[in-house]
């Protein structure tokens, strides 16, 4: 009774046998294969952080339009000769005949106080001196917008010294710059996805390239252009993969990091928490790099067998 | 079985490198190839495992003319040629055992139905006890037997042996033709393209000499 071996028992580097080995006829850990890894690993850890950097700013900007968009501020000026509760009231009144507002909530005057506190310093809290009433309105996001224009004429209207600050101005500013910021990083990011893709193949080809041989002994021996081609997709996918989960989760700590950095300081970009669908799309950056690796190899491997007999 | 017409080759614009070759191995035939270096050898053998095209001539296979079959049909043929490489072509990556295997593996066949024979046959050419050694690890002589494996694992109907005792000494280039002499016993057509004189003298059989590019039948 002939003793069954154990094929391929033979001794393979830790690194190796954990991202390259794929049991196929092309060489798993020589210097092509464990480059390969790497090199989809390196790109898809960039395309990856791009990726999460887009979504940031995208969830930053969202957040700050908002925030803005969702508060109007109503200033009321002592004016001589006005009693300020009566100016108060009025604006009051006016804003709860207007829809789509949510809360009037009146600044207490040491709520003023801290606002002006940066600029006038911490002694502004004197009787003396003649602070300006303001009034928080929270909208309802989730209503139509309440007529800004026709809401500040009739604030002006309820009562001298009554105005409406929509915060448009400011708003404009940051969505200008929010537009900016999200331009920019798609554009970041489209030339980090095709500069991924063009190493990716260029990787690929190189490592099908150096061996070369292996695919013109397969042929020689009688292999069928499908099984050598299903052989190499199958080492590329599962090279390409190990690679962009390697990338993938290095850019997860990555973003582990940078939140706790970016969230426990005064930044003005925080990292947002990470949400299924962006978890999606975040796990298809390695299945993309897979992709591209064994889209290539097949065209690769299947050009190189058209040439030979 | 196998037969030359005439055939003719040359790469891309360059001269012809063999030229009016005409012969025929009849089935179960024992052959030398055999030459000075530059007549043509390598460019004969690969034309006849399928690897070039000749430039004119007819080239017939196992009874088939290769000029009319279509290049999917091609497989079916090699799969009937066994080749040993001067150069062995053993993956460096892959085990004895599965460098041996990796004919049946490209037909699509299952471990379970070819394990027992692979080792079987590795056994035969004595290399039962290396059968995980990966080809860095092996002798000259030692890699030549499991080319040699490889190549009749697949049960070719002609064998084509380029140079297979030029890596050996003597000893082994005997134990080799041995080898050769016992697949031949069991049918296979051999054809072993070779500088070896002595080898050539210590089993007469015929003869294709090259020379120019062109080749003479002796014996």
């Amino acid at each position: 009774m002939v003793e069954v071996p154990m094929t391929g028992t033979v001794r393979r580097s830790l690194l190796a046998r954990l991202f390259v080995e794929t049991r196929s006829v092309m060489p798993a850990a020589g210097s092509t294969g464990l480059s390969l890894v790497l090199v989809i690993a390196t790109m898809c850890f960039l395309a990856s952080l791009t990726l999460g950097a887009v979504l940031a700013v995208n969830h930053a900007t969202q957040s700050w339009t908002r925030q803005l968009s969702g508060a109007l501020t109503v200033e009321i000026l002592a004016v001589e000769g006005q009693d300020p509760e009566m100016q108060r009231d009025a604006a009051l009144t006016a804003l709860s005949k207007t829809p789509g507002i949510l809360t009037a909530k009146t600044l207490s005057r040491d709520d003023v106080a801290a606002l002006i506190q940066p600029w006038l310093g911490v002694d502004v809290a004197r009787e003396d001196l003649p602070f300006p009433q303001l009034i928080d309105v929270r909208l309802d996001t989730s209503a139509p917008p309440p007529d800004l224009d026709a809401l500040a004429a009739a604030l002006e209207k309820s009562a001298p010294g009554v105005r409406l600050d929509s915060h448009r101005q400011w708003l404009d500013d940051i969505n200008g710059a929010a537009n900016a910021a999200q331009g920019l990083s798609y554009a970041i990011l489209a030339i980090i996805t095709l500069t991924t893709i063009a190493i990716v193949t260029f990787a690929t080809r190189a490592g099908l390239l150096a061996n070369h041989e292996i695919v013109e002994l397969l042929h020689l021996i009688g292999a069928r252009d499908n099984f050598i081609a299903s052989e190499i997709q199958r080492h590329f996918l599962l090279l390409g993969l190990r690679g962009g989960v390697l990338g993938l989760a290095l850019s997860l700590l990555a973003f582990g990091g940078m939140s706790i950095v970016m969230n426990s300081s005064s930044l003005l970009v925080s990292m947002p928490t990470i949400q299924p669908w962006t978890l999606t799309s975040l796990l298809l950056v390695p299945v993309m790099a897979a992709l591209v690796s064994v889209i290539t190899a097949r065209m690769t491997v299947m050009r190189g067998l058209g040439r030979m007999m | 079985m196998i037969r030359f017409e005439n055939v003719g080759l040359r790469y891309e614009s360059g001269p012809e490198v063999l030229r009016d070759v005409t012969f025929t191995l009849e089935r179960g035939s024992f052959h030398f190839l055999t030459g000075p270096s530059g007549a043509g050898k390598t460019s004969l053998l690969r034309l006849m495992f399928l690897d070039h095209k000749p430039s004119r001539g007819l080239i017939t296979m196992f009874d088939r003319p290769i000029a009319t079959l279509a290049r999917h049909e091609l497989p079916d043929i090699r799969r009937q040629i066994g080749v040993v490489f001067q150069d062995f072509r053993l993956i460096a990556h892959l085990t004895a055992y599965e460098n041996v295997a990796l004919p049946l593996r490209a037909r699509g066949k299952s471990e379970d139905s070819y394990r027992a024979d692979v080792i079987e046959l590795l056994q035969w050419v004595g290399m039962g006890e290396r059968l995980d050694a990966l080809p860095s690890t092996l002798s000259g002589g030692e890699k030549q037997r499991v080319a040699i494996a490889r190549a009749v694992m697949g049960r070719p109907r002609l064998l084509i042996a380029d140079e297979p005792t030029g890596n050996v000494d003597a000893e082994m280039g005997n134990r080799l033709l041995h080898l050769f002499v016992e697949l031949n016993r069991l049918g296979t057509s051999i054809l072993i393209a070779t500088h070896d004189r002595e080898l050539i003298a210590s089993n007469p059989a015929p003869a294709l000499v090259l020379h120019k590019g062109e080749v003479e039948i002796h014996g």
